[in-house]
């Protein structure tokens, strides 16, 4: 299960990648191997404010149905246009070419509550329990 | 509860999810993969959940005549036939397989999984005479390979030619594997087989087919594939609050039996009407109906999904629902998917067309 080290996680298994003010989102290996054959995303508009913890999409699978949770507060600047033709490619590449919405952090400093790899290796293997 | 092919599904690190006490593989790779590769090539599922009855005895066909929706005494020797037992209100307690091995002597009752010990009961308490059941759900394995490639895999595996079983029949044989039950029979609309055996060789048989080409498959593209054809899932669009004429299961009924429990509740229906009926419902905008949600036509609720999901084949929504009679094959409803109404047409299943084989054998 690939955990890249220069990411943050949350508990509902997005990941986060940092670029300066932006916050880059997607879900986790764990996550889209639980789903399954990804065949919709569905993510909000550009312009969208979230608050951290708030639904930005779903994403769907053959067998299951999963909201996707802002890991930060701010507003959604970009979504990927690719994953309305090709959703597999949540389950392809899911930190690469899979990534979701870009976030313009309201404050930056959040990022810091979310876990590092090494929390969320253990979080997972405790879910996996 | 597992079955004697556990240790292989981990092995091939099937993904592993309890079903009504079981833990089967919902997946091996994906369902979508293990869908495609039985419409085209060949799936290998293990399907030992399922129970089997033994019913035998002198009176066993008088018996069964009186608890089952079918003709029994029609049955020829080496045939197979989809039958429903029926509570007295005409519910569906279960739909099954009725193997005819001894004709007027013994037949196999293949059940749905968790129904086995309702059945097993509710047989226990109608059946009449000298009649015996066994339920030998415990020591048997099932297997069904499904598929085009079936045919050739199983002469290669078995040196048996499947076109001399017709579609619906089955053989007994004595193999390497052990004595075999294989049935040309299926629940995924492909060609293929359905085999019962004792568990002891039940591991080399699995690899042997899965060592000739065969891909094996969960339970994930077990339910999607027979989502395509429209096959009802006991449990989900069928139950003991549902009859078989509001499921469209007519075919499954044989209404010139002077007698069978619950008939007496579908004449009633056939004569005045029923409410509701189950259809099928493909998308028209973007969306995947499921399990329990709503369907609406002009701001009023008409009717509820029982089973959807995405056809791999089709690449759009499919559902089985109850949708009001007054609702005809070809119109539009809409299903509230996370509140959003979603549009859909009721069509008449099969959703793909069946590729079995119809044509009888030479048995």
């Amino acid at each position: 299960m690939g955990i890249p080290e220069d990411l943050k996680y949350t508990k509902d298994h997005e990941w986060g990648r940092i670029e300066g003010s932006l916050m880059r989102v997607g879900i986790t290996d764990y996550a889209q191997s639980e789903l399954g054959d990804v065949v919709f995303v569905e993510l909000k508009a550009k312009g969208t404010r979230l608050k951290a913890g708030e639904t930005f999409g779903t994403v769907e699978s053959v067998k299951a149905v999963s909201d996707l949770y802002a890991p930060v507060s701010g507003v959604i600047t970009e979504t990927n246009p690719e994953l309305e033709q090709s959703p597999e490619l949540v389950n392809q590449d899911c930190y690469g070419a899979a990534w979701m919405i870009v976030i313009a952090m309201d404050d930056p400093s959040e990022a810091g509550r979310l876990m590092d790899a090494a929390a969320y290796a253990r979080f997972v293997a405790s879910e996996a329990r | 509860m597992r079955t004697p092919l556990y240790e292989e599904h981990v092995l091939l690190r099937a993904r592993i999810v309890d079903f009504h006490g079981w833990d089967l593989p919902v997946w091996y790779t994906g369902i979508v993969e293990e869908h495609l590769a039985t419409r085209r090539n060949a799936g290998l599922f293990d399907i030992s959940h399922m129970g089997e009855l033994f019913v035998s005895g002198p009176d066993v066909t008088a018996s069964l005549e009186h608890v089952l929706t079918i003709t029994v005494a029609d049955l020829k020797r080496s045939q197979a036939k989809y039958a429903l037992l029926l509570n007295h209100e005409g519910g569906i307690i279960d739909d099954l397989l009725v193997y005819c091995i001894d004709p007027g002597a013994m037949y196999l009752l293949c059940v749905n999984a968790s129904n086995t010990e309702k059945d097993h009961a509710w047989l226990r308490s109608q059946l009449r005479g000298q009649v015996t059941i066994e339920d030998r759900s415990p020591q048997t394995v099932m297997l069904a390979l499904q598929g085009p490639a079936s045919q050739s895999i199983v002469k290669q595996v078995l040196d048996l030619d499947l076109d001399k079983i017709g579609y619906f029949h089955f053989r007994e044989m004595v193999t390497a594997y052990g004595e075999l039950l294989v049935s040309r029979t299926g629940y995924t609309g492909s060609d293929g087989v359905e085999i019962f055996m004792p568990a002891e060789q039940a591991t080399a048989l699995w690899r042997a087919f899965l060592g000739h080409g065969s891909t094996p498959c969960g339970l994930g593209a077990r339910d999607t594939l027979r989502l395509e054809m429209g096959y009802p899932l006991h449990g989900n669009d069928i139950d003991e609050s549902t009859t078989p004429i509001e499921a469209g299961l007519h075919f499954a009924v044989d209404m010139h039996k002077p007698f069978f429990i619950g008939k007496s509740r579908l004449e009633e229906q056939i004569r005045s009407g029923v409410d509701r009926r189950l259809v099928g419902l493909i998308m028209i905008e973007k969306g995947i109906p499921r399990g329990g949600f709503i369907c609406r036509r002009e701001d009023r609720t008409v009717g509820r999904v029982t089973s959807g999901s995405i056809s791999p084949i089709l690449h759009t929504g499919i559902a089985l629902a109850y949708v009001d009679s007054a609702i005809g094959i070809g119109d539009e409803v809409e299903v509230m998917i996370r509140s959003q109404p979603v549009r859909a047409r009721t069509v008449k299943p099969p959703f793909v067309a069946p590729a079995v084989r119809k044509h009888a054998g030479g048995d």
